[in-house]
């Protein structure tokens, strides 16, 4: 027993020696694969922000280094060069009524699905969650088909109505997902002060619900902005077609400016970036509130 | 709450236009192409049944087995390798270093920006002459191993995969979000126990987040077989059809008015994803009963 006790210390004292040498260890590893997939991150995203503002012959020579001079000059000509400003503008005004007519939509559905029983509810659950799995890619045919016969090719009218329907079950999920949270007290009591449906839903839910659309929104204007596919099938004409399709001919319009090239890109960037800025938190909250998990 | 008749009218007014919308760009669309895949079709002629003609021509040809190999190659490498280091990484975020939610930010980033302008970005990265990479290749003395990324057949799939496996912010901000609502009761009980840091993310907190890493491997698999915007723009499946995907086989006869031999393409690829979503269910709740 005795030798057991003087023991014991100092075993203690070595496993604690090697303890305090793995998390020093550890500790290290860890920064090093924090720091990794930050830079892997942003780094090419700052690398073609700082080239978008150097000349061409700068970024042959030192692709590393800061411009000498700061040259917007680029930012110039690839407005000039490429229909930049029309294309911005229909990426703006699809994205946005897209936007706004499919969370109105799921607003709709929404407070159905949230606050009342009918008869085929559980089919739209599951419909809507197979809607979202569904690869969207492998329907180009049927799309380019259905817009062609309702007269809506290379419009941008029917690119807003694509952009609404494919974000219907998403936008959907995520914000039943906040109206179930939404007291029904609330709304017995305007019952007995005789609000109509109607007014409950203008006056009362959707108001209570602003987080819920907003992050659905965000997802939304997301995905508009970001939409690629659909934009490239559905419009054929500079008039209608949006910004990502644009980055795709840049390549070819600007077959030796690079850097124009560049600045033409950072500004297709610059809307999801300060749409990502300014509402983080939603976007998380989104992600996680169960809506995207099918 | 009672359904009065004005909340009745109310409820149909309310789910008519999104249904309608929902039936006309989902339901209609899925029938559509899993019927006119017997047909052979040009979108201008009458179309004629031929059975399962294009399914047959389908296996017959390797650059469309070749896409299908590739896709899957992708969708395992999305769940396999990009939703562990995304796990990892989430494991140590969620001791809350340093700093956390500027990496939380940083990681999520290139989530928002658009495919096209990624791929456009990786393009100029792996371009033989201006390229990054062969930039910092020479910066480190290491100029033999210099070359035309994409244009070479070894390196251009793996490299087509390589950019965009360590984006892993999507799947990071998922799992994340999980482990913090996890009971700090439960690391109390185990630290009780005895368990060190590790032991608590081994023992606790990877069996409480099981179901967030599952969606996580369900939705980095299915993105997988989806790809498209990266192939098109930065190899077009060249070299020599090597890097062709389904979605992009699927464009190409379009493109040359296959319809109905594109839609048996688009048949294909929503049954190899439903495959892949009912079999990481499987085989993960098989899992739980063994357990």
């Amino acid at each position: 027993m005795a030798a057991i006790d003087i023991k014991l210390p100092n075993e203690k004292k070595t496993s604690v020696e090697t303890n305090k040498h793995l998390s020093v260890i550890l500790n290290v590893l860890k920064w090093i694969v924090l720091m990794f997939f930050a830079i892997y991150a942003i780094f090419p995203i700052l690398w073609l922000l700082i080239s978008s503002f150097k000349t061409n012959a700068e970024l042959m020579s030192e692709p590393f280094g800061l411009p000498a001079v700061w040259q917007f000059g680029n930012y110039l000509n690839a407005l000039k060069a490429s229909n930049l400003g029309i294309l911005f503008a229909n990426s703006v005004f699809i994205s946005i009524a897209a936007t706004c007519i499919n969370i109105m939509l799921a607003g709709m559905i929404s407070y159905c699905i949230a606050r009342f029983t009918f008869k085929g509810k559980e089919i739209i659950f599951v419909m809507f969650s197979a809607g979202i799995l569904v690869p969207l890619n492998a329907l180009m045919v049927p799309y380019f088909t259905i817009v062609n016969k309702l007269g809506l090719y290379d419009k941008h009218i029917g690119l807003i109505i694509v952009y609404t329907a494919i974000g219907i079950p998403v936008s959907t999920f995520i914000v039943r997902g906040f109206m179930n949270g939404i007291p029904r007290e609330v709304e017995e009591a305007a019952i007995i002060d005789g609000c109509g449906f109607f007014k409950r839903f203008f006056m009362i839910i959707l108001p209570l619900s602003k987080t819920g659309l907003v992050t659905a929104a965000t997802f939304q204007f997301l995905t508009c902005w970001n939409e690629f596919v659909y934009s490239m099938l559905l419009t054929s004409s500079t008039k209608v077609r949006t910004i990502q399709l644009g980055i795709r001919y840049f390549t070819n319009q600007f077959s030796t400016d690079f850097v124009s090239m560049y600045a033409a890109i950072i500004v297709s960037i610059i809307p999801s970036v300060i749409c990502y800025m300014l509402f983080q938190e939603q976007i998380i909250s989104g992600l996680t509130s169960g809506a995207v998990k099918g | 709450m009672k359904t009065t008749k004005g909340d009745k009218l109310g409820i149909t007014l309310f789910l008519i236009p999104p249904l309608a919308l929902f039936a006309l760009f989902f339901i209609y669309p899925v029938s559509y192409v899993f019927v006119t895949s017997f047909f052979k079709w040009d979108g201008i002629s009458d179309a004629a049944f031929v059975a399962f003609q294009n399914y047959l021509a389908l296996f017959k040809d390797p650059i469309f087995r070749r896409s299908v190999v590739n896709n899957v190659i992708w969708a395992l490498t999305a769940g396999l390798i990009q939703v562990p280091l995304a796990l990892l990484v989430a494991l140590i975020l969620s001791k809350k270093p340093r700093g956390w939610k500027v990496f939380r930010t940083v990681y999520f980033m290139p989530q928002v920006i658009s495919g096209i302008a990624l791929a456009t970005l990786w393009s100029t990265m792996y371009n033989s002459e201006y390229g990054l990479i062969n930039a910092l290749l020479g910066v480190v003395g290491l100029e033999h191993l210099q070359k035309n990324w994409l244009g070479t057949t070894q390196t251009a799939f793996p490299a087509l995969l390589i950019y965009w496996v360590f984006y892993i912010g999507y799947y990071m901000v998922i799992i994340l979000a999980e482990i913090t609502s996890i009971s700090e009761e439960y690391y109390e009980a185990a630290s009780i126990d005895g368990a060190n840091k590790i032991q608590q993310d081994l023992y606790v907190t990877l069996p409480l987040v099981r179901n967030s890493i599952i969606t996580c491997i369900t939705l980095a698999m299915v993105f997988g077989l989806r790809q498209f915007e990266q192939v098109y723009l930065l190899t077009n499946g060249g070299p020599a059809n090597k890097t062709s995907v389904m979605v992009l086989y699927l464009y190409k006869e379009m493109q040359n008015n296959n319809y109905g031999y594109a839609n048996a393409t688009g048949v294909m690829l929503i049954i190899v994803g439903t495959i892949v979503i009912v079999g990481v269910r499987k085989l993960f709740a098989s899992k739980q009963y063994e357990s």
